[in-house]
């Protein structure tokens, strides 16, 4: 028998005073390096850089699904509810997960809307984290499609959202991980991905704090896919020059999931990203 | 033109996942390449007719309006970025998309699959 490294826990937090069932995914050890998976999918995202032993070797790697996601279950009482995320919601989620793991300062990397709320928190709370790698990451992304499109008593939203997302996959991804990717998308709930679209594409107000990060305090790179056709690499130029002392790089080859679609053309782009971040693994032991 | 949209067709009933995703699809699609039309029609997942244009009798469903020179890099085995998607030819200016679209994204997965049916052609002509 052959486990993975990974291995997967349940925590209880509290959201918006509701209590919630976070899923939380984690493996390696030393420096804490939180992981948010993009919007529509959950933490198997992660799982290729999760599993690799030598990042894993001095990187303790954690993820988890968001509420509504994966195998966190939505709030009691969801039948009723419109989903629909809001930064405020995401913040203290995100910062529920820390508190709740007893992480010291993690690195916090996202890719998408959790590369949006990434640089959020690098603007907010900057004193919870040592660092940001915000990937496929972007100061605001007006929808290009009607987020209506993903929530609708006629047709199977997940199965439409993997359609369109899939105009953000590179060409060069292998086949075997573009249908893992967008299996997630069509795992998704109903709504949700409507709902997490609603945060990444109604909601402007990260714009006006980008100035206020300070990278000399936590750095800020970011890193963005040629073939990302949601954040282009002209749109993660912009914000990182929005903060001063950020970096970007693009990666030629890669989409909108580059973990997760293409995961060994990601990980040199990761591996480097991390190097630019503070090693802080002997404060979090 | 004509000769790569009857290889897709040739190609599509020779791809049963496809027939099976399209099922339940009967539409006309308007392809239009530098302005000369292309009617696509088909019959529960299987493309029956390709008529060229131009023509104001014939109803359609939506519309893929582009150049020839976009096509020909869309179906490259590896396109380049924007070129790679028919929604990249619209982000970057080189295609347009009319009509219903909810249609179009009701079956957003057939389409985008039978239209690269063409990108195999492509590769064994490099």
């Amino acid at each position: 028998m052959t486990f993975e490294l990974i291995t997967g826990r349940y925590l209880a937090v509290t959201v918006e005073g509701v209590p919630r069932r976070i899923y939380v995914e984690e493996a390696g050890q030393g420096r804490p390096v939180l992981c948010l998976h993009t919007a529509g999918a959950d933490t198997r995202q992660w799982r290729h850089l999760m599993n690799d032993p030598e990042i894993t070797a001095s990187n303790r790697l954690i993820a988890f699904d968001m509420p509504w996601h994966g195998k966190s279950l939505p709030p009691e009482g969801f039948e009723a509810q419109e989903y629909l995320l809001t930064t405020e919601a995401y913040v203290e989620t995100v910062l529920a997960v820390i508190e709740g793991l007893g992480l010291d300062r993690p690195v916090l990397a996202g890719c998408s809307m959790g590369g949006r709320i990434a640089l959020q928190l690098a603007a907010l709370h900057p004193e919870k984290f040592s660092g940001f790698i915000a990937i496929e990451a972007s100061d605001f992304q007006p929808a290009w499609y009607d987020i209506d499109w993903f929530h609708r008593p006629d047709a199977h939203g997940g199965e439409m959202g993997a359609s369109l997302v899939s105009a953000n996959i590179s060409p060069h991804a292998p086949d075997a991980e573009r249908w893992n990717t967008l299996w997630m998308f069509m795992q998704s709930g109903p709504g949700v991905f409507r709902g997490d679209l609603s945060f990444y594409t109604q909601d402007d107000s990260l714009i006006a704090r980008l100035p206020d990060i300070d990278t000399s305090q936590t750095p800020v790179h970011i890193l963005v896919g040629a073939y990302d056709l949601t954040c282009t690499p002209e749109d993660a130029a912009r914000t990182a020059r929005a903060i001063p002392g950020a970096t970007l790089t693009v990666m030629d080859e890669l989409g909108h999931f580059p973990m997760s679609e293409h995961p060994e053309g990601f990980r040199p782009f990761f591996v480097e990203a991390l190097g630019k971040m503070p090693d802080t693994a002997s404060k979090a032991a | 033109m004509i000769d790569t949209f009857k290889t897709i067709q040739s190609r599509l009933d020779a791809t049963p996942h496809l027939l099976r995703i399209g099922r339940l699809f009967s539409e006309t699609v308007l392809i239009d390449v530098d302005g000369a039309e292309y009617y696509l029609s088909f019959e529960k997942g299987r493309l029956v007719t390709i008529a060229p244009g131009p023509s104001r009798k014939t109803p359609w469903r939506f519309a893929l309006r582009t150049d020839a020179e976009a096509l020909r890099r869309f179906w490259q085995p590896r396109p380049e970025p924007g070129f790679h998607d028919i929604f990249g030819l619209v982000k970057i200016g080189r295609g347009r998309i009319d009509g219903d679209i909810l249609s179009l994204v009701k079956n957003l997965r057939f389409f985008k699959e039978v239209l690269g049916l063409a990108r195999e052609t492509r590769e064994v002509e490099a």
